[in-house]
């Protein structure tokens, strides 16, 4: 239960600060709009192929935002000296992980409430259900292991190189899973798995797997 | 009875020596003063006994306990305050202290009292990124206290403070034992009972006894 009060205290201190500082989202949303009209005008876009493009689109604009909206959660912390006050508590670092994993991870559905719509609108493709969930359950993946590489490359100088070389290759999963259940409910051709289903799987072992080795990574 | 017993501290960065072979030994109660110059090593000493840091080599004991086994059960009794205040700033002071109270399980009724303690009750509701200097390290040294800790480590706590710095560290100080970094020898000599001096990483002479508390 202490873990529980630790990691909701971290994410509601971390949603707090952005809340009044308005540092990261506001510039994540104008990134996504703007990614979204460039690719308008870089592909010839139509009603036949708007469902195998925007896919790609939605992805790409997603895992930059993301590298972003991670590398901050942990950054702000080294920058502040913080990070240090909190692993001088006696709170269980995963506990301070999750928590931090968590705050990104909402700080980048906030984004992607901008992206979804603004997909439909410019590449006219149908905004489901299928499209919101399969975006959802990879965020939750692709955040706990974002939010662990950026611990992870937090105190090195070339962090911002260091991040998308660790986490893209991981990520990868969850943008060929996401991308295909995206594709199918656009109406594309894809694939005919369970998508959703190896999502859930993916987030489970990933979930597990970062809760595992996040005391390591925060408490050397 | 001692409550820190570091034997040959030894702390590498690379090809440099950070410490060399540093023995400490703090009774209970006691206030030691570390003194030394700039790059002395007084940080990575300070540092290793909060268990910030792990030592290269040597043993270190805290409360009979393997500080560099035991760090999470030893840090719900140490309070540090290092170099930065490392505050939140976009949260007011009472904000910052409220989060480390569910960090430290510590009940949030507490918060009025530290902020009486270290003079900021009338600041509470300022974020930290509007207070001064001096009001921050303040307001980290009442972090580092809110879980009424046994053992106080504070690396320059008085760098920033104004000329009601040196009452306030009394008061926090009074009951604990301490184990303090300044490059003010007038302070360390009013609020510690010894002094360590290091130079190059080393203890330099024997620790001093500054006077006999009763």
């Amino acid at each position: 239960m202490r873990s529980i009060a630790v990691a909701l205290a971290v994410a509601r201190k971390d949603l707090t600060s952005e809340w009044r500082t308005r540092e990261l989202v506001p510039a994540l949303a104008q990134f996504i709009v703007l990614a979204l009209v460039i690719a308008n005008f870089g592909f010839q876009i139509d009603s036949h192929n708007a469902p195998a493009i925007a896919p790609g689109v939605l992805w790409m604009a997603l895992v930059f935002a993301g590298l972003v909206a991670f590398g901050r959660a942990f950054a702000s912390e080294r920058e502040q000296s913080s990070l240090e006050a909190m692993l001088m508590t006696p709170a269980s670092p995963a506990a301070i992980f999750a928590g931090k994993a968590l705050a990104a991870a909402l700080l980048l559905v906030l984004c992607e409430a901008v992206l979804l719509p603004a997909l439909a609108l410019f590449f006219g493709v149908p905004l489901s259900f299928d499209v919101v969930s399969a975006v959802l359950l990879a965020t939750v993946g692709m955040a706990v292991l974002g939010c662990l590489f950026a611990a992870m490359v937090a105190r090195v100088r070339a962090r911002e190189l260091l991040l998308p070389l660790l986490t893209l290759p991981l990520w990868i999963p969850f943008i060929v899973f996401g991308g295909q259940a995206v594709q199918v409910a656009m109406g594309g051709s894809g694939g005919t798995g369970n998508t959703s289903g190896l999502l859930i799987d993916l987030d489970i072992l990933f979930v597990v797997l970062t809760s595992l080795t996040a005391r390591f990574v925060l408490d050397d | 009875m001692s409550v820190i017993v570091a034997a040959s501290l030894t702390q590498r960065f690379g090809s440099d020596l950070g410490l060399d072979a540093v023995d400490v030994d703090v009774d209970a109660g006691e206030h030691l003063a570390v003194l030394g110059d700039n790059g002395a090593g007084k940080t990575t000493l300070l540092r290793i006994l909060a268990t910030a840091a792990r030592p290269t080599s040597g043993s270190l004991e805290i409360f009979g306990l393997n500080a560099t086994i035991e760090r999470r059960r030893l840090r719900a009794v140490i309070g540090f305050v290092a170099h930065a205040p490392g505050l939140y700033p976009a949260l007011s002071a009472r904000e910052n202290l409220e989060f480390y109270c569910t960090l430290q399980g510590v009940d949030r009724t507490r918060v009025a009292e530290v902020l009486e303690m270290v003079g900021l009750a009338e600041l509470a509701g300022r974020p930290a990124d509007k207070l001064s200097r001096g009001a921050q390290q303040r307001l980290a040294i009442g972090r580092a206290v809110l879980h009424d800790p046994k053992l106080l480590v504070l690396d320059e706590p008085d760098a920033s403070l104004d000329s009601g710095g040196a009452d306030l560290l009394a008061r926090v100080m009074k009951g604990r034992t301490v184990v303090i970094a300044t490059h003010d020898h007038a302070l360390a000599n009013r609020l510690c009972q010894r002094t360590l001096m290091l130079r190059h990483g080393r203890v330099v002479g024997i620790p001093t006894r500054l006077r006999v508390v009763h």
